[in-house]
């Protein structure tokens, strides 16, 4: 009896080892195709606002209390968008930074006021152990990103 | 056929199950722990934080930044990604771990993600961040649970069973939540 949970167990993490794949799958099935390069999007907002997209890049930064969010890097340098999803629905493990994804959702554009600008950078300073200067904030501010419906994580 | 009475069937249910189900419960039950002080600290990963510095760097051309910081820093290995967030800073991205270099001042903050070994598998379990077929064994998990605390009610008869000192239990541990859930929404 012994000997078969030991073996059953071995099997179990053998096998899991062995199927686990190179691409790793969070939420919804993509259903796009063809991918639109971040660079298109964050030079033109309000033309992708509501629409449907498929974006690649690396995962340059990952929501470090929930996994509710990564930011995927552009094919341009110096610019990246964020890829928002429901928290709990989809947990992005802080370990995919760096990891190769492609990602789909609803493009958003929406206009942030100052006091929820502070708000949130003040949620983002504590999660990065800083400070948060409000002196930053000087207005209402446009804001970017992708509702997230589903990703693949390239984890190799 | 001879006919078992209930409260045969209630204890054998309820001994098996439990047996089925001791180490779900002490999965879902060491995440739980784990996950409701989310707010004090990361359950599933560690993040350590190094600073080096080395020469500035001051070569625009991303490929020769690289290059650049790969010797500097003596890694062998290419990175995985390679991103700039600015025009100071270059990210090297290796499996586990960020190297962020300030091009100007050659300033290093490499950090260190680590998982915490089994709490993490715990806590993405318990989480259902598998979804899919994990979704129904945690719903039979649940049923199970419900099933215990039921039956375990019917165990024993008499004046140590539900009619006896049972009751004042089961009502102490329902006014808890009850009573916390008042205090919480009406009168704090």
């Amino acid at each position: 009896m012994k000997k078969i949970l030991f073996v059953s167990i071995l099997a179990l993490l053998v096998a899991g080892s062995l199927l686990g794949g190179a691409k790793k799958k969070y939420g919804k099935e993509l259903t796009l195709k063809q991918t639109t390069k971040v660079s298109e999007i964050v030079a033109n907002p309000e033309k992708f606002d509501g629409k449907r997209v498929l974006v690649a890049g690396p995962i340059v930064d990952v929501c470090k209390e929930r996994g509710c969010w990564i930011k995927i890097g552009s094919d341009k340098e110096f610019e990246s968008i964020r890829f928002k999803v429901q928290d709990g629905v989809i947990v992005f493990p802080l370990d995919l930074k760096g990891k190769s994804a492609v990602a789909e959702g609803i493009v958003s554009v929406k206009k942030v006021s100052v006091e929820d600008q502070i708000k949130s950078g003040e949620e983002m300073a504590k999660e990065e152990g800083t400070t948060f200067d409000k002196s930053t904030v000087t207005g209402v501010k446009t804001v970017l990103q992708i509702k997230g419906e589903g990703a693949q994580v390239d984890v190799k | 056929m001879s006919k078992i009475p209930w409260r045969r069937w209630n204890v054998v249910l309820h001994r098996d199950i439990g047996y089925f189900i001791v180490a779900m419960v002490i999965v879902y039950g060491v995440s739980g722990l784990a996950v409701n002080h989310i707010a004090d600290w990361n359950p599933n990963f560690t993040r350590e934080k190094e600073f080096k510095t080395i020469a500035p760097i001051l070569s625009e051309e991303k490929d020769i930044i690289v290059a650049q910081s790969l010797v500097a820093l003596k890694l062998t290995e290419e990175p995985d990604n390679v991103f700039r967030p600015d025009p100071e800073t270059i990210q090297l991205f290796y499996t586990g771990k960020t190297f962020s270099i300030d091009l100007p001042t050659g300033n290093v903050m490499i950090e260190s993600v680590n998982r915490r070994p089994v709490l993490f598998e715990m806590n993405q379990l318990h989480l259902n961040a598998p979804k899919g077929l994990w979704t129904y064994i945690a719903d039979v998990f649940a049923v199970s649970l419900i099933f215990m605390g039921i039956s375990g009610l019917f165990i024993l008869k008499g004046k140590r069973g539900l009619g006896g000192r049972g009751k004042w239990f089961v009502l102490a541990g329902t006014l808890l939540p009850l009573g916390y859930w008042i205090w919480y929404q009406y009168l704090q």
